[in-house]
């Protein structure tokens, strides 16, 4: 079992990252984490899901959006969190299930797209790809944070 | 179709522990309120989660294998807060605190 915890670096654990220091293009290191049942149950009951809505022909399967707690570990182990990130957006698409009933070996890969600011607010822009150990694609998401300055 | 919960602090708790962060905006109500919020901010990607969850009961098991959700948080959802997210027959995401929006977006099937 991975705990988002024991993969993603916490705000104030180590020097953060100001806006000026992400780099455009910058590939972020490979992650890999493993989603279990537990994490999944612990999961759906932090987000208040309703169970009948997870099942396909009768198997249980995870919430797609169970990757977002493993999110940012991917650019925060490159670019360790400032305290004070608000997220602004994301867009994420769902290809494959991740199964409720079985372990889950997700490899995670990525980079920063791009920097922004707007109205004095700055933005960090990157994207995502998860798949499972064998490659089977599970899911891409992009995701823009703000970065207080 | 909608989903509604009352946020609360102790859910903004739960969704920080298995989120793994240390932020304390989300956890502190002095330091929040010093940022100019009306007091701690759960996760957007908590709201998020309950707008994909409107999604998976509309599309079903399509969801699963091909579904694409974009949101983008432009208001706080804070503790107290009576929280509304409906999805439209043309899949855009509404969610609303108090009759204000929070979340706007879309949730829809891959076309492939």
């Amino acid at each position: 079992m991975t705990r988002p915890s024991e993969v993603k670096p916490r705000e104030g654990s180590a020097p953060g990252t100001p806006y000026a220091t992400y780099v455009v293009g910058t590939e972020l290191p490979e992650l890999r984490f493993t989603v279990t049942p537990a994490i999944v149950e612990e999961y759906m009951a932090a987000v208040q899901a309703d169970p009948s809505v997870y099942r396909i022909d009768g198997r249980k399967v995870a919430p797609p959006n169970v990757l977002c707690v493993f999110m940012t570990a991917l650019i925060y182990r490159k670019y360790p969190p400032i305290q004070g990130i608000v997220m602004y957006e994301i867009d994420m698409e769902s290809h494959n299930p991740i199964w409720a009933d079985e372990e889950t070996d997700v490899v995670a890969t990525g980079r920063v797209t791009g920097k922004s600011e707007k109205r004095g607010r700055y933005f960090i822009h990157w994207e995502a790809e998860y798949r499972r150990g064998d490659g089977t694609l599970l899911a891409r998401l992009r995701n823009t944070f703000n970065v207080p300055e | 179709m909608e989903k509604r919960i009352t946020m609360r602090q102790d859910m903004i708790d739960q969704y920080g522990r298995i989120n793994g962060d240390n932020d304390i905006v989300h956890y502190d109500a002095a330091y929040a309120k010093a940022r100019g919020f009306r007091g701690t901010l759960a996760h957007g990607l908590h709201v998020t989660a309950y707008a994909a969850e409107v999604a998976a009961r509309t599309y079903g098991a399509s969801w699963f294998t091909g579904g694409r959700i974009a949101t983008k948080w432009i208001a706080p959802v804070c503790p107290g807060d009576d929280v509304r997210v409906s999805l439209g027959a043309d899949g855009a995401i509404d969610a609303r605190v108090q009759g204000g929006p929070v979340m706007v977006g879309r949730a829809e099937l891959l076309k492939r």
